[in-house]
C-alpha cells in the first residue's frame, strides 16, 4: 500500500505537486497560528498574493506548449516579447487613445507575430529552439529598449488601468471568500482553459503532443509537423503578448524592461513548466502540473517573504525555486529508471 | 604481427596532418570583423584609437574567457546557463576578501578560481551522474548560486574595494606597453584550450563524446569524468572572469553582477560557430564570436546610436552565423537527419 | 603458428530469455580465407558474431582462438585477441577526421599530444589498403558518403592487429563499383594473413569472394562447404532445408482493374523501373534483400520519398503523393517498417496511438477530438485485431513487439483506405502474432483492399501473397504465382540467373 502511493507520487507528477502544496500550505499556518511568521498566513494573504501567479503561470503555459512539441523546444524570448507587446501596447492605449479592446488585440497579435518568427526559424528553417530563442530574445529586448528612448509610457489611460489589478471579491461565494486579484480571472483563468481545451480536447493538442513524442512518427501518420511545431510558438507569442497587458496593469505602466530585467520572466516560466511535469524531451505535459506548480511557488514564496522578512526573504525564494526544480529534475530521472517515465 | 602485411608501402606523405586550424566560419567572422572595425574607423574617428580599442579588448575578455569553458561544455553536448550566478558568487566572496583581509591579487585570483571550480563541480557531478538534462539542472543552479551569492552579499552592495585587482582594469595599471593584461591573459588561457583541445587525446575526446556519446564510452572514453571535467574548467575561468569584472567595475559592487551574462557567452559561442547540438566547436570561434559582440557594443555606442540596440545585431548575428552553419549542414552528402 | 586455424569454435549456444537465438553452433575460420556466413533471417547470425565480438557471451561451447583455448568476455577482450567486426551501421563521429576516428580512444601520442604525423601515416596506409585517397585521412567523416564511411569503419577495424575481422553484411548498402573496391580490400586482407567472416545475403556475390560457406539455419550451423562445391540455389536450398513449401493459398483473387499500379517507378540511385500491380482483394509481395531498395519503394508509394520516374495509379488515375498526409488523403495506407522510429508514440496510450493518424475523422467539426468515438474506435480495433491488452489507455510502449505492430496497423485501418502498403509488417514478432497479423491482412484483401506487401521475410512473402515480385538491384526482377518454392524466390533475389554454376 504505502509502496503504491510512493509510486503514485513519484510517477504521477499532479500527485506529487499536491502533497508538496498541502506540505507548504499546513506547515505555514501552523507556522503562523504559532506567531512565528511577520505577518499572518491567512486565506486573504494567500489569495492577494496569486497577482505574481497570473505573469508566471501563464508564461509557463507557453513554455507547456512549446516544450511539449519536442526536438528541444524551448523559448527564451518570452519575457523579450511582454517587454516589445507592453511597450506597443503602452503607446497603442496610452499615447494613441486606442481602445482598452482593440490595444489587447494588437498586443496579442504582435505577441503572435514574434512567436511566429521562433516558429519560422525552429519549424521550417532546422535551427535550435534554444539558439533561435536566444537570437529572438536579443533582437525582441533591444527593440522594446529603443522603441520609446529607454523611457516607460505611464500616461493616464496606462495608470488607471492599474484599477483591472486590483482584489475582487468571488461571484456567488462573496465575501465570505477572500478576494481574489481581478487578473486571475480576466486573463489565467481564461488562457489556462483555453490551452487546457486545446491540449486535452482537441485535435491540434493531440497534433502537439504526437510530435513532440515522436515527429518523424507524427509525419508517417499523414500530421503537418512543420505547422504544428510552428503553431505552438505561435501561441507561445500570443500568451505572451497578453501576459505584456497584465504586466502593463500590474505596474501601472509600461516598462521597457518589464520582462527582461533581472533574470527576465523566461527563466523562472521555464522553470515552473519543468517543475510541473512538462518533460525537455517532449510529448509530456499538462495544464494542471503547471498550475499547481505555480501555486506551489507562489505560496511557498509568500510564506518565505513572512519567514524571512526583508531582503533575504526574496533570497530565499531564489533557493527555494533552485532547489525544488533540482530534486524534481532528480526525481524525474530516478522516476524514468525505476518506473519508466512520469505522467 | 603488424595488421596487415602491405602490399605497397605509404607514400612518405609531407604536409598537413590535420585540417586547416582555421575553419570557414571563423574567416568569415574574421572579415565581417575586419569590415567593422574598417567602417567604424571611417564613421567615428574616435573608433580606431587606443583609447577606444583598449576599453573593446578589455570589456570583451570575461564573455571571452567563460566562453572558452562554455565552448568545451557546449562540445560535450551540454550548456551551462549557470554562469552569470557563478561569476555573482565568486566576484561578492573576493570583493568580501579584499575588502576584509586585504587579500593581494595572486590570493583573489586563485580564491576565485576555487570558488568557481567548486560550484563547477555541483553542475557536472548533478549533471554526469545525476543524469539530468543540463539546462535544467544549471537553471536550478542558477537559483541556488544566486541566493548563495545574495547570502554573502548580506542586504547591500559591497563598498570600498580596494584597487588590489587594478592590473586587470581598464586604467593605466592595467596594461603594458599599451597592452591590456586581461586580454594577455585570454590568449594565454586561450592558447592553452586551443592546444590542449586540438592536440591531445583528452581534448579531442570531448569532440567524439559530444559526436556520439555511447560510440565514445564503447571506445574506452571515460565520458563523465570529461563532462565534469567541462563544467569545472567553466567555473573556473568564470572565478578569473570575475575577477576581471571587479577590476573593470567602480569600488563598488552590486548584487545584479554577472546577471544575464550567461546568454552573452552563449552568443558569443554559437557565433563562433559551435554547435548547439555538440561534437563540433572551436576555442578560436568563440574568440571572435566575443570580439564581433563586443565591436558591435562599442560600434553602436560610439555612432551614438541608443546602446541597447546593439543587441538587436547581436540577435541578427546568431541568426545569421547559424543559419549558415544549417545550410553547410544540408549540403553535406549524408547527414544525421531522419525527418 | 602451427596448422591449427585462426577461429574454431563449438557448441555455441545462446538463449535470450524464452528464445533460443543459438542451438548448436560451429564454426572454423582459417587464416587468409575469406568465410561465408549465410543464413535467413533469425538463423541465429548476428548472435553469433555478436558472441564472436564479445558484445554477448555465450551460455555454452567452446572458442579456440589459433589452437589456444579462450573466453570472450567483452568487446575489450575480443579487441585484445585481434577480433575487429564492422557493423551494418558505422559507429563513427561525423565532426571528426577519418584520421581521429580510426584512433578514438586510442591515440598514438609522445609527450602527451597526439602525435599526428604517426597517426597519419598509419591511417595513409590503411586507406591505401582499403582504396580510399590519402586525403581523406585530415577529412571529416561526416562528410563522406555511406559507402566510404563502411570502408572508413574497416580501417578502423584494421588499425589494431586485426587477426579476424567480421563484416557485418558489409555490401547490403553499397552500389556494385563500391562492392568491387569492398572485394578488392577484402582479397587483399585474406592474402595478407587475416582470416575474414563474411555474412551476405547476397549469394551471388559469394561465388566471387568466398573461399568456403557455413549455413545457419534455426539456430545451428548446418555444415560448411567449399565454395566450388555450391551454386546458388543449392546455398538456397540449404538455407531454406526441408521445409515443404505451402500448397496455393485458399484465396480466390477477384477479377476487376488494379486498384494501385506502378509503372516504371524509378527514384534516383535508388530503384528504377518498378512495375507492380494490385488489384482490389488482392496481396501481392515484393520481397527484396536488404539494400535491393524494396524499403524504399514503399517509402516513394508513401510519399515520403516521392518518385522521380514513371508513373504511379490509385483506381486508375494517376496520383503523385508528396507527403504521408497527401498519400493518405489519395486513399493510401501504409504500415512503416521501423516500428518504433516511424510507428509508435512509445508512451503514449493505445487509443492516442490509433487515433493519432485519423484526427479528421475523429473530430467533431474538425477541432475537438470526439473522444467517445476514438475510444470505441481504440476499442474495436482492439478487439478485431485480438491485441491484448487490459485497456485501450495502456501505453504502447508497455507492449510486445507484436501487440505494439498491431496497434500501429490499427491506426491505418481506421479510415479503410482502398490501398494498403505493408513495409515488414512483422519484423520484430513473435510467431504468435506473426500469424495473426498474416491473418488479419488476409481478411482485409478478402474485403476488397488492395494490399502490398513489402518484405525481407521469405516464408512470409510467399505465405501471404497472391502473387510475388522479386525485387533485385532496385527492380523488379522476377514474379512469382502462388505457391512458390521458397529456394526458387531466394535463388532468384540472391542472383542465380546471372550466375550459372
Amino acid at each position: 500500500m504505502t509502496a503504491r502511493a510512493l509510486r503514485l507520487v513519484l510517477t504521477q507528477r499532479t500527485a506529487l505537486l499536491v502533497v508538496l502544496l498541502v506540505a507548504v500550505v499546513v506547515t505555514m499556518t501552523t507556522l503562523s497560528g504559532n506567531n512565528y511568521l511577520s505577518a499572518p498566513y491567512s486565506a486573504s494573504y494567500m489569495a492577494s498574493t496569486l497577482i505574481n501567479a497570473v505573469p508566471l503561470a501563464m508564461l509557463a503555459l507557453a513554455e507547456l506548449l512549446v516544450i511539449t512539441s519536442g526536438r528541444g523546444g524551448i523559448d527564451l524570448s518570452v519575457g523579450a516579447i511582454v517587454s516589445l507587446t507592453g511597450m506597443v501596447f503602452g503607446f497603442a492605449y496610452g499615447q494613441w487613445g486606442w481602445p482598452l479592446a482593440p490595444a489587447i488585440l494588437l498586443a496579442l497579435v504582435l505577441g503572435a507575430a514574434c512567436g511566429a518568427l521562433n516558429g519560422f526559424l525552429v519549424a521550417h528553417l532546422g535551427f535550435p529552439a534554444l539558439i533561435a530563442t536566444l537570437a529572438t530574445y536579443y533582437a525582441f529586448r533591444s527593440l522594446a529598449l529603443v522603441v520609446n528612448d529607454q523611457k516607460p509610457i505611464n500616461s493616464q489611460p496606462v495608470q488607471d488601468l492599474y484599477s483591472t489589478a486590483t482584489a475582487v471579491a468571488l461571484p456567488l461565494v462573496g465575501e465570505s471568500f477572500p478576494r481574489v486579484p481581478l487578473g486571475i480571472f480576466t486573463f489565467l483563468v481564461p488562457t489556462a482553459l483555453v490551452v487546457w481545451l486545446v491540449l486535452a480536447r482537441t485535435t491540434a493538442g493531440r497534433r502537439l503532443y504526437a510530435i513532440g513524442t515522436n515527429d518523424v512518427a507524427a509525419r508517417w501518420s499523414g500530421i503537418d509537423v512543420r505547422r504544428t511545431r510552428w503553431s505552438a510558438y505561435v501561441a507561445a507569442g500570443a500568451i505572451s503578448g497578453l501576459v505584456a497587458v497584465v504586466t502593463v496593469a500590474q505596474f501601472a505602466s509600461a516598462r521597457p524592461d518589464s520582462g527582461t530585467s533581472g533574470n527576465g520572466m523566461a527563466l523562472p516560466a521555464i522553470t515552473i513548466a519543468i517543475l510541473g511535469g512538462v518533460a525537455i524531451t517532449g510529448g509530456v505535459g499538462r495544464v494542471a502540473g503547471v498550475v499547481l506548480a505555480t501555486l506551489l511557488i507562489v505560496w511557498l514564496n509568500a510564506g518565505i517573504l513572512l519567514a524571512v522578512p526583508g531582503n533575504s526573504g526574496s533570497q530565499y525564494q531564489l533557493f527555494a525555486l533552485g532547489i525544488v526544480l533540482v530534486v524534481a529534475a532528480l526525481l524525474n530521472a530516478l522516476t524514468q529508471r525505476r518506473y519508466g517515465g512520469t505522467q | 604481427m603488424s595488421a596487415p602485411a602491405l602490399a605497397r608501402p605509404a607514400p612518405a606523405k609531407p604536409g598537413r596532418v590535420l585540417p586547416f586550424p582555421v575553419t570557414g566560419q571563423e574567416v568569415v567572422l574574421l572579415v565581417v570583423i575586419a569590415v567593422l572595425w574598417a567602417a567604424l574607423a571611417v564613421t567615428t574617428p574616435a573608433f580606431a584609437t587606443e583609447g577606444s580599442i583598449v576599453p573593446l579588448l578589455v570589456a570583451m575578455t570575461p564573455i571571452a574567457l567563460i566562453g572558452i569553458g562554455m565552448t568545451v561544455v557546449i562540445v560535450t553536448g551540454g550548456i551551462d546557463v549557470s554562469v552569470g550566478s557563478i561569476v555573482m558568487v565568486c566576484a561578492v566572496v573576493i570583493a568580501k576578501a579584499m575588502v576584509g583581509s586585504g587579500i593581494p591579487l595572486p590570493a583573489a585570483v586563485a580564491l576565485g578560481m576555487a570558488v568557481g571550480a567548486l560550484l563547477g563541480l555541483v553542475n557536472g557531478a548533478l549533471i554526469a551522474y545525476g543524469r539530468v538534462q543540463a539546462i535544467i539542472i544549471t537553471f536550478g543552479t542558477l537559483n541556488l548560486f544566486r541566493f548563495a551569492g545574495l547570502q554573502v552579499f548580506g542586504s547591500a552592495t559591497v563598498e570600498g574595494i580596494p584597487g588590489t585587482l587594478a592590473p586587470f582594469g581598464r586604467g593605466d595599471a592595467g596594461r603594458t606597453l599599451g597592452v591590456p593584461h586581461s586580454f594577455v591573459v585570454l590568449l594565454v588561457v586561450a592558447a592553452i584550450a586551443w592546444y590542449y583541445l586540438r592536440h591531445t587525446p583528452g581534448g579531442r575526446h570531448f569532440f567524439a563524446i559530444g559526436g556520439d556519446a555511447d560510440a565514445a564510452r564503447l571506445a574506452g572514453i571515460s565520458v563523465r569524468a570529461r563532462i565534469v571535467l567541462g563544467y569545472v574548467v567553466t567555473g573556473l575561468l568564470a572565478g578569473v572572469a570575475a575577477c576581471f569584472v571587479i577590476a573593470q567595475g567602480t569600488s563598488s559592487l552590486a548584487a545584479s553582477v554577472g546577471s544575464g551574462l550567461e546568454l552573452s557567452v552563449i552568443a558569443a559561442v554559437v557565433i563562433g560557430g559551435t554547435s548547439i547540438t555538440g561534437g563540433r566547436g572551436s576555442v578560436l570561434g568563440t574568440l571572435l564570436g566575443a570580439l564581433l559582440v563586443q565591436t558591435v557594443r562599442t560600434g553602436v555606442t560610439q555612432l551614438g546610436w541608443p546602446s541597447q540596440l546593439s543587441d538587436l545585431f547581436v540577435g541578427v548575428f546568431i541568426i545569421v552565423a547559424v543559419g549558415a552553419d544549417l545550410l553547410r549542414q544540408r549540403r553535406r552528402p549524408t547527414g544525421k537527419r531522419t525527418t | 603458428m602451427a596448422g591449427a586455424p585462426r577461429l574454431a569454435v563449438s557448441g555455441i549456444a545462446k538463449r535470450f530469455g524464452a528464445v533460443r537465438a543459438l542451438r548448436n553452433a560451429d564454426l572454423v575460420v582459417d587464416a587468409g580465407s575469406v568465410h561465408a556466413l549465410v543464413g535467413e533471417n533469425g538463423a541465429g547470425k548476428s548472435t553469433l558474431i555478436k558472441i564472436l565480438s564479445g558484445a554477448e557471451t555465450a551460455d555454452a561451447g567452446t572458442t579456440a582462438f589459433d589452437g589456444q583455448e579462450v573466453t570472450i568476455g567483452s568487446t575489450t577482450a575480443a579487441m585484445a585477441l585481434g577480433v575487429a567486426t564492422v557493423y551494418q551501421e558505422p559507429q563513427l563521429f561525423a565532426d571528426l577526421t577519418v584520421a581521429e576516428n580510426v584512433f578514438t580512444g586510442r591515440e598514438i601520442t609522445r609527450a602527451g599530444r597526439v602525435d599526428w604525423p604517426a597517426q597519419n601515416a598509419r591511417v595513409t596506409e590503411l586507406l591505401d589498403l582499403i582504396g580510399l585517397p590519402a586525403r581523406y585521412a585530415t577529412v571529416a567523416v561526416g562528410t563522406l558518403s555511406i559507402a566510404e564511411q563502411q570502408q572508413v569503419s574497416i580501417a578502423k577495424a584494421l588499425a589494431g592487429d586485426a587477426r579476424l575481422l567480421i563484416l557485418d553484411e558489409p555490401s547490403a548498402i553499397l552500389t556494385d563499383t563500391e562492392i568491387e573496391v569492398l572485394f578488392g580490400v577484402v582479397r587483399r586482407l585474406a592474402a595478407s594473413g587475416v582470416a575474414i567472416v563474411y555474412i551476405s545475403h547476397r549469394l551471388d556475390e559469394l561465388f566471387t569472394i568466398a573461399d568456403v560457406v557455413t549455413v545457419m539455419r534455426d539456430g545451428e550451423t548446418i555444415g560448411t562447404w567449399p565454395i566450388a562445391e555450391l551454386s546458388v540455389r543449392r546455398i538456397a536450398e540449404l538455407m531454406v532445408g526441408g521445409v515443404l513449401d505451402d500448397g496455393p493459398r485458399e484465396h480466390r483473387v477477384p477479377d476487376g482493374p488494379a486498384r494501385l499500379e506502378l509503372r516504371g517507378l524509378g527514384l534516383e540511385g535508388r530503384f528504377h523501373d518498378v512495375d507492380v500491380a494490385v488489384r482490389g482483394g488482392e496481396v501481392v509481395g515484393l520481397y527484396g534483400l536488404v539494400g535491393s531498395g524494396v524499403a524504399e519503394i514503399a517509402a516513394s508509394v508513401y510519399g515520403i520519398t516521392p518518385a522521380t520516374s514513371g508513373t504511379l495509379h490509385v483506381d486508375g488515375a494517376e496520383v503523385r503523393p508528396r507527403s504521408p498526409r497527401h498519400a493518405k488523403a489519395l486513399g493510401i495506407g501504409l504500415l512503416p517498417s521501423d516500428r518504433k522510429q516511424q510507428g509508435m508514440f512509445s508512451f503514449q496510450p493505445i487509443s492516442f496511438n490509433i487515433s493519432a493518424g485519423n484526427l479528421r475523422l475523429l473530430s467533431k467539426a474538425r477541432v475537438f477530438v470526439d473522444r467517445r468515438r476514438e475510444r470505441e474506435v481504440a476499442r474495436r480495433m482492439i478487439e478485431r485485431l485480438s491485441v491484448k491488452t487490459p485497456s485501450e489507455r495502456q501505453p504502447v510502449s508497455a507492449m510486445s513487439g507484436g501487440n505494439a505492430q498491431k496497434v500501429v496497423l490499427a491506426r491505418q485501418l481506421v479510415d479503410r483506405p482502398g490501398v494498403l502498403v505493408l513495409a515488414e509488417p512483422t519484423q520484430g514478432v513473435d510467431v504468435g502474432a506473426k500469424d495473426e497479423i498474416h491473418r488479419i491482412i488476409a481478411e482485409l484483401a478478402d474485403a476488397g483492399t488492395a494490399v502490398l506487401v513489402v518484405t525481407s521475410d521469405l516464408p512470409e512473402a510467399i505465405r501471404i501473397s497472391d502473387r510475388l515480385h522479386v525485387v533485385r538491384d532496385g527492380t523488379t526482377t522476377a514474379e512469382f504465382g502462388p505457391g512458390a518454392s521458397q529456394v526458387d524466390v531466394l535463388a532468384a533475389a540472391a542472383g542465380a540467373v546471372e550466375v550459372a554454376t
